[in-house]
Order: structure tokens, then sequence, then C-alpha cells
């Protein structure tokens, strides 16, 4: 029953890597790139830990439990410090201008040619 | 020219290639490296420094010679970035990273930091304290402390840090890490020993060899800690303002 759990707590972290990668690789700008990197990033690091410590607690003794809760304060570290680096990172593209895609900044498919 | 630099680096890159064939396998127990000198460590460290992590034992004991001028090059590294950038006027045509224009600071970022710095130090001092039980020692543990101190720095601002950790006290802790660690080995020579041969302090301190051996690295560690920390944190500082310790980042 556990290892269910495990799997299905892994299989989401997984799903969730890959969809942070191709948010990384296919989002058209800076900032929509960052929020992809900042919250896929956090939430499938925070599944998969948490299905290791779970994995841990399978032989439950004091060993077992303090790994555990190790693995759970860095989940917890991890949760304050990943969001805010993307927030710093953020912050610091805008004060220095960086551009946001929008629409009307791309070519026009129908007429072929660049604004 | 670039195809014969590519004949060039194939060439050579062929040679390498076949020459690593003669090389022992991974981790093979039969090769050079692992039949001659580390048998001896893997199996007399324990009793001899009674301290569990060989990594520990064979950098700060075996090898404490060396690993003390180390500390050394980073006391040296800081020492030469703080005379060469240094300066005690304000320089005019200085280069000032832009700021933010606005009223208010980063709140997220400094809640964020409020949180994590005390357990990055609680955290740093553990490394430093089990560093020669589990992985961890001096370096990494001073890495950490001074890591933390340039968080604050970044999510604050240089000078709230340097109204806490005043110049002059960054100045006279790094000299300090490395007396400790030369200090210690010294003491070994007054108590008839060679020079950081720790089991010298077995008589000082009323305990067995090993664990004096045991309890000098550690504290050998503690100088190292102490040195690192505040040369990083003194890198940061006198890079991020070009040597004016007033603003920048």
């Amino acid at each position: 029953m556990l290892n269910i759990i495990i799997v299905i707590l892994m299989l989401l972290g997984l799903f969730f890597f890959f969809g942070t990668s191709v948010g990384l690789i296919h989002f058209p700008d800076f900032y929509s790139r960052m929020h992809a990197a900042g919250k896929g990033d956090t939430l499938s690091t925070a599944l998969i830990l948490t299905g290791l410590a779970l994995y841990h607690l399978q032989d439950f003794s004091l060993a077992t439990l303090l790994v555990s809760l190790k693995i759970m304060s860095i989940v917890l570290y991890i949760f304050i410090a990943s969001p805010t680096a993307t927030h710093a990172i953020m912050d610091a593209g805008f004060e220095s201008g960086v551009k946001h895609w929008s629409k009307a900044d791309q070519p026009d498919k129908n007429k072929g040619e660049v604004k | 020219m670039k195809p014969l630099a590519l004949l060039f680096t194939l060439s050579v890159g062929v040679l390498l290639l076949a020459a690593s064939l003669d090389l022992p396998d991974w981790s093979d127990p039969a090769s050079p490296a692992s039949s001659h000198v580390s048998p001896y460590y893997i199996q007399e460290s324990l009793n001899q420094t009674s301290v569990p992590n060989l990594v520990s034992s064979v950098l700060a004991d075996y090898r404490s010679y060396d690993t003390m001028f180390e500390t050394v090059v980073i006391f040296c590294a800081g020492i030469t970035v703080l005379t060469i950038l240094r300066r005690t006027f304000r320089s005019k045509d200085k280069y000032i990273l832009p700021r933010p224009e606005r009223e208010d600071a980063d709140i997220i970022l400094q809640s964020a930091v409020r949180l994590l710095v005390p357990v990055m130090q609680v955290f740093a001092l553990y490394v430093i304290a089990h560093g020669h039980h589990s992985p961890g020692g001096g370096f990494q543990g001073g890495v950490i402390l001074g890591a933390s101190f340039i968080l604050l720095s970044i999510a604050y601002d240089l000078k709230t840090v340097l109204k806490r950790f005043k110049e002059n006290s960054i100045l006279f802790l790094s000299a300090v890490g490395v007396l400790i660690y030369a200090g210690i080995g010294i003491i070994c020579l007054f108590l008839g020993r060679n020079f950081l041969a720790y089991g010298a302090w077995a008589k000082l301190l009323g305990i067995t060899e090993q664990e004096a051996h045991s309890h000098g690295m550690l504290g050998v560690e503690i100088g190292v800690a102490i040195t690192v920390m505040v040369i990083m944190f003194s890198l940061y500082a006198d890079l991020s303002s070009s040597g004016d310790l007033d603003e920048g980042l």
C-alpha cells in the first residue's frame, strides 16, 4: 500500500520535472521561463523527496525516522529558498528592463514581414 | 589553420584514449593506487586517530601540514584582495551598479533570508563540529557560514551587515583562524613531539592519544572555519563595493 503511494509521488514528481524542462525550453520569454522553473522545480523536488522520506519509513525505527525528518527539512528549505530565488531573479530582470513577450511584437505570419 | 588544429586535437584525443586502455579498472582492488598506501589508512586510521571519517583523518591529521598551508593560501588570497582593492578615500569615478529605485526594500527576499540565515549558521556549526564523524569539516562549514553573511548583505545592505560584523574584526579573525591552527601544532612542539603531532595533547588534556588526535582535528577545523568564513565575506564585500565598503550590491 505504502509502495503505491511512493510510486505515485515519484511519478508525479518526474511528470512535473518533465513539464519544467519543456517549459524552460519552450516558453517564449524570460518571465514565463522563470515561472516554469520556479513552480515546477519546487513542486517536483518536494514530491520526489516526500516519496523518498516515506520509502525510508517502511521499516520504522528511530534511525529511519531521523533520516526521514532530515529529508523533510530539505523539502521545507527548498520550499522557502527556491521560489524566493526565482522571485529575486525575476525582480532583477524587471528592474533592468527585460521586455516581456507579447503577441503584438511578433512578426505577422499572414503578411510575412517583421515589424 | 583550423583543419590543422582539428587534426592535432583528434590525434591527441586518440592517443589519450589509447593510453587509457592501460589504466586499471574502475575501483580495481589490485590497482597500484589501492594496493600499497590506501590499505594502511583504511585499516589503521580508526585505531590511530579514533575518527571514523577517513577523509577527515587524512586531511587534518596525516596531511595536516598540507592543510595548514591551504588555510594560509586562503588567508593570503583575502589579504591580497584587500590590499589591491581597499580604499580609505572615496573614489570619484567609481562605477556603481544601478540599484532599483524604490523606497521600500524587497520584503519577500528579506523575510526568506531572515528565516534561512539562522538555520544556515547552526547547520554550518554542525558541519564543523561533526566534520570528523560525517562528511564535512572546516572548509565546508566555513563556506556555509560565509555564505550566510553574503546572503544577508544581498538581501539587506552591505552597511547593515558591516555594522554588526566590523572590518576590523574581519581582519582580526582571519589571522586568528590561522593562528589557532599553527598554535595547536606549536604546542605539540613544546610538549616534545613533532609539529602538529596531536598525540602530544594527551598529557595536557588527560585523555588517550587517540582521543587527542580526534580533538586536535576538531581544533584545527575550527581554525580553518574561522579563516574561511571571514575571507569569504571580506572578498564579497570588497569586490561588490569596489573597495569602498560603503555601498554596492
